[in-house]
């Protein structure tokens, strides 16, 4: 029943994405959904705390059988603890499948006559690759147009804390944006994020340098070339 | 003697032990070679526990890799659904496996020897001043946590009459990198791996890497950097020497 609500959650931004995709405002339809959203994402909080603890034991014997499984001594003393400070690790970087976008905006969203790109550049984010569970981090740039609404600055960044779940960087940039747009109803949204692949540094290709790029253009960004060009120029400049 | 008999048969149980990671005592001593040094049998020599770590077995070889597959991707499945998700999703029905096989590659210095690496490329040159191999690409994984490590590495020397094939010193720090590490224990290591092999004047080894752990969880500092250093022979004694390595690697 729990793994129905995690792919829900995962699987929730593919279906906006169909909606979004056959409505030509871009939230028409996403406003009316944007309650229902809410109720559902109160009540269907995939994991919570108390739950964190008490699957802590079966997480540390998963990693005791893979540290034997790759020829190390579990009882080495580096190694003894190693099970649970993995198994914490691992949840922390997971814990995203807590957080709803509700609880990170809520309070901050003020109403004020700007109607100018408002970007929040070069947040550090992280993330856990779901083909190979290895980490892959780099920066997100968001941008919205606002709508009489403006959010909190650090608010933006905290939507970071959404996404500390099992990811792939083309979804997460949908989600942020999708996450945005339904808390704010903006005139526009664009994620652009820039990250380096850990499982394609550290195995596979091992290419040192390269990084993957991928953004989510809503609403105005979408449709004005002018309005993305300009979200384009302010995040390349230095 | 006795008493590295002793922990020899002491190590034969516990062979795992100190054989993975070379425990050392912190004595580093520059052996007298068997004349041809070649592959012997290395657990019934008499040798100081610095040597048997140098010689050690491999631990790990392909077929284990191969065995030992299932159960590491069947504990991969048991954390993903302990962190709330769903294993059957498209998106990871194959993931049990990839990172199985991933994690296998990441401690793929459990499977190789340093004397075959190295045993071809010693050579015999008169060369007595500094050889630097520098911005070496590293990468670990933490051994607390299970989560990767990765930056440079610079290894300077002073040979004494044998140098080493350059690309020889990256492969020393490709076998001791790719395994469940200490940046420490992984800069001691690569130190005294190249004095045993090539008995040089001195050996200065510098790491300087970025921890996953401190970075993505605890303290979340993005920008910072640990560095750690060995030297050996002539870089630990004289500081004009080390002063030279450490100045070439910073240019």
């Amino acid at each position: 029943m729990e793994y129905q609500k995690a792919a829900e959650l995962n699987g929730l931004c593919n279906g906006k994405i169909v909606t979004e995709y056959l409505c030509r405002n871009g939230f028409s339809e996403l406003t009316v959904d944007a309650k229902k959203v809410a109720v559902q994402h109160k009540n269907e909080t995939s994991r919570k705390e108390a739950e964190d603890e008490s699957r802590l034991p079966a997480l540390e014997e998963a990693y005791t059988t893979i540290l034997r499984g790759l020829g190390e001594n579990t009882d080495r003393q580096g190694l003894l603890k190693t099970p649970l400070r993995a198994a914490k690790a691992m949840q922390f970087l997971t814990k995203g499948y807590h957080e709803t976008i509700y609880d990170v905006l809520n309070d901050a969203i003020f109403d004020e006559d700007h109607e100018e790109l408002v970007i929040v550049k070069d947040i550090d984010m992280f993330s856990l690759c779901e083909h190979h569970l290895v980490p892959f981090f780099g920066k997100v740039h968001i941008g919205y147009l606002p709508s009489k609404k403006v959010v909190g600055l650090s608010k933006l960044a905290s939507i970071l804390l959404l996404i500390l779940f099992i990811a792939v960087q083309e979804r997460l940039t949908k989600q942020i944006a999708m996450a945005i747009s339904e808390a704010l109803q903006p005139v526009g949204v664009a994620v652009v994020i820039e990250a380096a692949h850990m499982c394609m540094v550290m195995r596979g290709v091992q290419k040192m340098n390269s990084r993957t790029v991928t953004s989510a253009m809503l609403g105005a960004f979408r449709e004005d070339p002018k309005a993305r060009e300009e979200f384009l120029a302010l995040t390349k400049s230095a | 003697m006795e008493r590295s008999k002793q922990k020899q048969m002491n190590e034969s149980e516990n062979e795992a032990d100190s054989a993975i990671n070379g425990h050392f005592d912190g004595r580093v001593k520059i052996p007298g070679w068997s004349a041809g040094g070649a592959a012997g049998t290395p657990s019934t020599a008499p040798s100081s526990s610095v040597m048997e770590s140098w010689r050690e077995e491999r631990t790990r070889s392909l077929e284990d890799n191969e065995m030992s597959l299932p159960s590491i991707a069947a504990a991969y499945t048991t954390i993903l659904r302990g962190l709330g998700e769903d294993p059957q999703r498209q998106g990871l029905l194959k993931t049990p496996w990839r990172a199985a096989t991933a994690m296998q590659f990441f401690t793929k210095g459990y499977q190789e020897k340093i004397i075959d690496v190295l045993n071809d490329a010693i050579f015999d040159e008169d060369h007595d001043e500094m050889v630097i191999v520098k911005d070496i690409d590293m990468f670990s994984m933490c051994e607390h946590h299970l989560v990767p490590i990765f930056g440079r590495v610079h290894i300077g020397y002073l040979p004494n009459k044998r140098v080493l094939g350059l690309s020889k010193l990256a492969r020393i720090v490709e076998i001791y990198s790719r395994r469940l590490q200490v940046q420490e224990r992984l800069t001691k290591q690569i130190a005294v791996a190249i004095t045993e092999a090539l008995q040089p004047a001195g050996v200065g080894v510098v790491v300087e890497a970025t921890h996953m752990c401190m970075v993505m969880r605890g303290v979340q500092k993005m920008n910072s950097k640990t560095v750690t250093s060995t030297m050996l022979g002539v870089f630990r004694e004289d500081p004009k020497t080390r002063d030279e390595f450490l100045t070439l690697i910073r240019s």
